[in-house]
């Protein structure tokens, strides 16, 4: 096993070691909440005061516990009539409305809402990544299938084979999901969260996951099957020849042989698969599913922040950064005899 | 029941044809147990094209083809008439061991497991015992300090010689050599043809295709000049060298042995 190559790698870990560093520091220099509250405006404060002292609680006070931004806001049955915002940084409290510190307060609270609470990017991520993940796995099961069956003698094998890579990749994947997730069960008479029990509250969100991953792979494995038999078309005649030889079965040669030589061949278009289908995973938010790309829309949506879709790009960058690296851990592993 | 035959390996009337392209036309050969039989000839005679057909990487258009006097296959325009059935003939061909001029060699598994592969996959025989056997055969084509290497590591000549051991790991009776020292550096075919010349001595039936003249000299007990897919002369090494009967065998040997 070779050591690993801090200087190939030394981007990302440049990138990731200093939103790393950035968050300690923000974290550690956090403003108390009883003093970040004693820090707002005077015009705040006196509603504070004024609101202690009413029996209608008017104001609420968001205090983010993770971090950096402070929220204090004051609401009238539900319309925000005043709010600020705070940065806590080296020990002062900026407002983060003012000027320069706006945007700044607002990337850094982007960047900590995608490190983990509430309903945020990281959430997002986390189905993203998932679904992506799984997808390339059950895509690449499928597609190996499936290229064996389009180069297999049995002519209708590779005429099913054939049909069904057609199909799949003729046809778009947003169709693909709504048909698995509209018309299948519509046809046959079930829905897609009875899948898992009632009690269970994420029972449609799982159900819309379940039906966005069979599309997915399926639509994948059309990709798939085609870089697998490109990757086992590419392998040298002589191994097949040599194996028959040998006496091997054609499925002791495909196994044993032509399968784990291809393999290697097939990651760098495996890769690029991989990060298609980690773009194209946006499009789950027509099932009412909530990933990277629709979590940004939605805050831009309901905070009127239009700077939260670069941390939305640097987590795709990360997401990508770190499984080009899985990637190429792989091709290295499968690549030591040559 | 070994020896109860008269022929381990025959063929009669082979004849191929890749299209409209005749390749092979009505070859007969009978090979006795431990015959050694070199195959020379001018490119494009279908040397190899007859000797792949002997254990099926080509299917031959027509002909009859046998081994220890079993009908092993018997092809008529494109068309089986008669074969053994498919168990029994999987068990004969594993009697035929190949060797090819481009090694071949499975990349992705190391020298040993080259060699170990197919007798356990196949054979089903226990891995430590094959590669107990396994072993000395890499000593005896003198690479017992490869095993663990991969064959990118070797060079040309040590992976033909691997070749050899990996074929020879299947015990089989009849050795098939295609060419093999043809895609080698000049200075590493002698490493290769002691191999083969220590496997003739050691008494196995050995059909090589090759250009090496020397070789085919001070081996065969019997040379075939094939030329445009038929054997034009045969005879022992010292009739074809030293006293060619036809003139196509004069012409070819006059060019080999003058380059």
């Amino acid at each position: 096993m070779k050591k690993f190559d801090f200087k190939k790698y030394s981007k990302q870990i440049i990138t990731a070691a200093v939103i790393i560093v950035i968050c300690i520091i923000f974290a550690v220099l956090k403003p108390a909440k009883d003093e970040l509250l004693s820090r707002t405006s005077p015009a705040m404060q006196e509603m504070i005061a004024a609101d202690e002292n009413s029996t209608r609680k008017r104001v609420t006070v968001t205090y983010n516990d993770l971090l950096v931004i402070n929220y204090v806001s004051l609401s009238s049955s539900g319309a925000n009539v005043m709010s600020e915002k705070y940065v806590g940084l080296l020990g002062s409290v900026y407002s983060a409305d003012e000027g320069g510190m706006k945007v700044v307060g607002q990337m850094v609270n982007y960047t900590y809402r995608m490190l983990g609470c509430g309903e945020n990017l990281m959430h997002g991520a986390k189905l993203t990544i998932l679904l992506t993940t799984l997808t390339v796995i059950f895509g690449v099961m499928l597609g190996t299938l499936l290229a064996l069956g389009k180069i297999s003698k049995n002519k209708i094998l590779a005429k099913i084979s054939s049909a069904y890579i057609f199909f799949f990749r003729g046809t778009p994947l947003l169709i693909q999901l709504f048909v698995v997730y509209f018309t299948v069960p519509g046809i046959c008479g079930f829905a897609w969260r009875d899948l898992f029990p009632a009690s269970d509250a994420e029972a449609v969100y799982k159900g819309a996951f379940t039906a966005a991953l069979i599309a997915f792979a399926l639509n994948s494995g059309a990709y798939c099957a085609e870089i697998v038999r490109s990757a086992i078309q590419s392998i040298d005649k002589g191994q097949f020849e040599a194996s028959k030889a040998l006496g091997m079965t054609y499925g002791q040669t495909m196994t044993r042989i032509i399968i784990p030589q291809s393999v290697r061949r097939m990651i760098p278009n495996v890769s690029n698969e991989f990060i298609m289908i980690l773009k194209d995973a946006s499009m789950v938010f027509a099932i009412s599913l909530m990933d990277i790309t629709t979590i940004s829309k939605n805050i831009m949506t309901s905070e009127g922040s239009y700077l939260v879709f670069i941390p939305a790009l640097v987590i795709y960058l990360l997401i990508t950064a770190f499984f080009g690296y899985i990637f190429d851990k792989i091709e290295k592993k499968f690549s030591v005899y040559e | 029941m070994s020896d109860s035959y008269e022929y381990i390996l025959k063929t009669e009337h082979v004849s191929k044809r890749f299209g409209s392209l005749e390749v092979l036309k009505d070859i007969n050969l009978a090979v006795k147990k431990g015959e050694v039989i070199c195959i020379i000839g001018p490119s494009g005679a279908g040397k190899s094209t007859f000797l792949r057909s002997l254990n099926q990487l080509e299917k031959i258009t027509s002909g009859k083809i046998f081994i220890r006097d079993e009908l092993f296959l018997h092809r008529e325009n494109d068309h089986t008439v008669d074969k053994l059935p498919k168990e029994k003939q999987q068990e004969l061909l594993l009697e035929m061991g190949m060797v090819f001029q481009r090694f071949n060699l499975f990349p992705h598994m190391t020298v040993l497991q080259n060699v170990c592969e197919a007798p356990v996959v196949v054979k089903k025989e226990k891995k430590e015992q094959v590669e107990v056997r396994a072993r000395e055969l890499l000593e005896k084509v003198g690479l017992s300090e490869k095993a663990d290497e991969y064959p990118s590591r070797l060079s040309g000549g040590q992976q033909q010689r691997v070749a050899i051991a990996r074929a020879l790991a299947m015990n089989p009776e009849i050795m098939l050599f295609d060419e093999p020292t043809s895609a080698l550096d000049p200075e590493l075919v002698g490493d290769v043809l002691n191999v083969m010349k220590e496997l003739a001595e050691s008494g196995m039936t050995m059909i090589c295709v090759t250009h090496e003249m020397g070789f085919a000299r001070e081996v065969a007990d019997r040379v075939l000049f094939m030329a445009d897919g038929i054997i034009a002369e045969e005879g022992t090494p010292e009739e074809i060298f030293t006293n060619p009967k036809v003139e196509r065998t004069r012409n070819f040997l006059n060019a080999i042995l003058e380059a």
